[in-house]
């Protein structure tokens, strides 16, 4: 037969025939894809993989032979060389149906056959028509590779019908070249590849030259190909000297997407659902030859204590390599099965049950939605270089961090805040729900006044903190951090179904946007665009800033004078632009999150998530003054109270020192020991010295510690005005 | 993909019975959000008893016809629409949060404004 084309193996260019696979073509050429291992041409083992036109892990026996193709060994060792993908666009398509059946065998026709009797609307889903199934999700969706790209197919019902794959040889000298199994062997015997002299252990193939051997299998001889296989009959041992050895072990059912698909709508028909029976155990050789894991690694993790399938597989990896188990899975059920006396289920398959590029893997996947306030573009002419915090673009600054810092300290800027978590809560039932929910009592906020609140879980774990504000009896505007408001939705909303109440809850985060005019001259500020009655210290009022209609709260994150105005997202553009030409004469200038850490840093107040861990409690934050106690119920309470006398050992502390902040994240030392680390830190130009918050888990606990290789002292905070007076202003 | 219009309105919260009961002018599209959270683009003004009604300008939207939903947006949404009409749909589009306002003869793809930039980036 004269050559269909060549492509090169390792640089050497070989023909192949028309119909050839790659793998078919290299062991017509007397190669092998992999140096060495059964090869079952039927896709699943991983013994024929190599890398292909630049991808690494393909299945040579499942690839057509092609002109130019360039295939590359992988090294016996290590992994595939890295290739800088090309930039390639993969399609996916999506579509629906009704039944799928995956596998076009016997089985996978007659069942199609049956549900198109019943008035199913069929759809027939092949590997070997180029359509080919990877992945089984919940949906149920399936994920195919095709020549046109990527399918994601919702069904009602899949039908699988895989059939089922060959048993591989384990036992001492399985990774030599010149194996493959009875399918493998009639396949490459009908392509006119000659296998030289062939002996079969079990049923030999039918229409293949070999000579059959009886016997149990014991071990391949040879040196990088098979030389002689040694069978045992009776106690007695042969050698049978051979070029190849056809291996007719007994089946396994090629189940991974059943095994992915657990709880689903699936059925398994056909060899895919038999139970055949597992081989012997094996003593020796490698089980998993893709990731190379023998025998004695089985023997080492068990003898450790993994003692269950899923531990063996977690702890020796046997399983986890290009073929995902379906070649060593009933071996090493077998194996279990001898020291256990019961075979285990099999391990759940995770997708993608076959190769696929991350390319493929990712195809028309997008990275998470982040969001833009209304100002973004704002702040993009003003400079200012933005970062991703809690699901939004931020501006992290506008150039000169300590500039607008000091905006703030002497003069007014603008932050926007627009990313709080924004809610409205009324009903009849409103205050006796956050009631429930808050530490603190929300029943003495009067109306026109807020207070700040921590939020517990039932735990006693802060998870949240923010503002309550009272608009009316019965009705309040919660704010919460920007990175917990989706939680705090859910929260609440679990909690008022938790509790029969009758609430009405609005998210208004996306709504409205919000910026924080802070500094001493804030007031002076907003008066010019018109808001002449002012909030004090934790009130807030409706009106109107340069015509735009505002909530206006007066409060204090950064340690000033602070007024935040929320208001309509359409109307934000102008009010900035307004608060920015009104305050050119004050030295306004926004800030960005830098400095905003920095500024809170210096009074002390904390950041959920940042400054807390999972199991900070109140007291562990010294925020005591937060809970109300005598309050009958809200969450957590019952946790407070049977903490409250128990040791702690743990602190979140205010920190000073001399010199620069350190990082945070670094170690605060006691007695050479590290006891904690700094959360927070930040060189203040107003104090002349570093400030920090950190953690201290060792009672008792130390005043001086070492941070950084200096010495810091524990200093209650607030750091910058400690009686409030400027936040009052 | 263009630029999307704003879309002002009413946003009201009550009890799933009492949204039922609303009667809507000529004009204002009532979209249930949820059982008891309804937006009602073009609507205004409305004082209503026992709810919680708020103006709501947060959404931002795109008016299609069936053919350009086909075109430009289906494939980008990996989850059944529903086959009724009118009805409105809600799940990620191309990745991001949104909803679809299904009628007839035409199609609003909206979400919150804060997320317009990526349909306008994801979507053709």
């Amino acid at each position: 037969m004269s050559a269909a084309g060549h492509f090169t193996l390792d640089g050497t260019r070989l023909p192949y025939e028309p119909g050839d696979t790659v793998a078919v073509a290299l062991l017509r050429a007397g190669e092998h894809p992999m140096y060495g291992g059964t090869l079952c041409l039927a896709g699943d083992c991983g013994n024929c993989v190599a890398e292909v036109d630049g991808i690494a892990y393909v299945r040579t026996c499942q690839t057509p032979g092609r002109e130019g193709l360039a295939v590359n060994r992988h090294p016996p060792t290590g992994p595939p060389p890295w290739h800088e993908p090309a930039e390639r666009h993969f399609a996916v398509r999506r579509g629906q149906a009704d039944l799928v059946v995956i596998g076009a065998g016997d089985a996978g026709r007659a069942a199609a056959a049956e549900a198109e009797r019943r008035g199913r609307a069929v759809t027939l889903l092949d590997a070997g028509q180029e359509t080919e199934v990877v992945a089984i999700y919940a949906g149920p969706t399936l994920i195919a590779r095709t020549p046109e790209g990527m399918l994601h197919l919702r069904a009602r019902e899949f039908v699988l019908a895989t059939g089922a794959a060959e048993i591989q040889p384990v036992c001492p000298g399985n990774r030599l070249a010149g194996l493959l199994t009875a399918r493998a062997a009639q396949q490459l015997h009908a392509a006119g590849v000659d296998l030289g002299v062939a002996v079969a252990v079990g049923e030999p193939p039918a229409g293949v030259p070999c000579t059959p051997i009886h016997g149990d299998l014991v071990r391949f001889e040879g040196i990088g190909s098979v030389a002689a296989v040694v069978t045992s009959e009776r106690g007695t041992e042969r050698t049978t000297p051979c070029d190849t050895v056809i291996l007719d072990l007994g089946r396994a059912p090629r189940d991974h997407l059943s095994r992915m698909a657990t709880g689903l709508p699936v059925t398994v028909v056909g060899s895919a659902a038999v139970t055949f029976p597992l081989p012997p155990a094996p003593t020796g050789g490698i089980v998993c030859g893709c990731a190379g894991i023998g025998v004695d690694a089985l023997e080492s993790v068990w003898a450790r204590g993994f003692n269950e399938l899923e531990l063996v597989k977690r702890a020796s990896l046997v399983g986890t390599g290009t073929c995902q188990g379906a070649a060593c899975m009933p071996h090493v059920r077998a194996w279990i099965a001898d020291r256990t006396g019961q075979a285990p289920e099999p391990f759940t398959a995770r997708p993608a049950s076959r190769q696929i590029t991350l390319g493929e893997a990712s195809a028309d996947t997008h990275l998470d939605a982040f969001r833009r306030t209304s100002l973004h573009d704002e702040h993009l002419a003003a400079g200012a270089q933005m970062d991703r915090f809690g699901g939004w673009w931020r501006p992290w600054h506008y150039g000169d961090h300590l500039a607008e810092y000091r905006a703030v300290r002497e003069g007014v800027s603008l932050g926007d805040v627009s990313t709080l978590g924004k809610f409205v809560v009324s009903g009849p039932n409103a205050l006796e729900f956050l009631q429930g929910l808050y530490p603190t009592d929300v029943s003495t906020i009067r109306v026109g006044r807020s207070r700040y609140a921590l939020l517990l879980n039932e735990r006693g774990h802060v998870i949240d903190d923010g503002m309550i504000c009272r608009e009316g009896e019965d009705r309040f505007v919660l704010t919460f951090t920007t990175g917990g408001a989706g939680n705090a939705e859910m929260w609440m909303r679990d909690w008022i179904e938790t509790w029969g109440l009758d609430v009405l809850l609005l998210d208004r985060t996306m709504s409205l946007a919000a910026i924080n005019v802070t500094g001493p001259r804030a007031g002076e500020l907003l008066a010019r665009l018109g808001l002449a009655e002012q909030p004090k210290f934790l009130q807030h009022l409706r009106g109107q800033v340069a015509g735009v209609p505002c909530h206006v709260m007066r409060l204090s994150f950064t340690g000033e004078a602070s007024f935040e105005l929320h208001h309509p997202v359409d109307r934000s553009v102008e009010l900035w632009r307004a608060l920015l030409a009104a305050g050119a004469d004050l030295g306004i200038r926004p800030h960005g999150l830098q400095a905003l850490f920095a500024l809170r840093l210096e009074k002390g107040h904390v950041i959920i998530g940042m400054d807390t861990e999972l199991d900070t409690t109140p007291r562990r934050l010294g925020m005591d003054w937060a809970v109300n106690m005598e309050k009958p119920y809200f969450v957590g309470r019952e946790a407070l109270l049977r903490t409250a006398t128990l040791p702690d050992r743990r602190r979140l502390v205010g920190l000073t020192m001399p010199g620069p902040a350190p990082m945070e994240g670094t170690p605060i030392l006691s007695d050479g020991s590290v006891i904690g680390h700094v959360t927070s830190s930040f060189g203040s130009p107003t104090l002349g010295q570093a400030v920090m918050l950190g953690w201290l888990k060792r009672a008792p606990f130390p005043e001086q510690v070492a941070v950084d290789g200096r010495i810091a002292t524990v200093s209650a905070p607030p750091f910058y005005d400690p009686e409030g007076l400027r936040a009052r202003a | 993909m263009r630029a999307p219009e704003p879309l002002r309105g009413l946003r009201v919260v009550a009890a799933p019975t009492v949204l039922d009961a609303l009667p809507w002018p000529g004009g204002v599209v009532a979209l249930r959000l949820a059982p008891d959270d309804l937006f009602a683009l073009g609507a205004a003004g409305t004082e209503l008893v026992g709810a919680l009604v708020e103006e709501e300008a947060g959404f931002v939207g795109w008016w299609f016809t069936p053919a350009e939903l086909h075109d430009h947006v289906l494939e980008h949404i990996d989850w059944p629409l529903p086959a009724a009409r009118p009805a409105l749909a809600q799940g990620l589009v191309a990745g991001v949060p949104a909803r679809l306002w299904l009628t007839a003869d035409r199609v609003l793809l909206f979400t919150a404004a804060a997320y317009a930039h990526e349909l306008i980036d994801r979507l053709p």
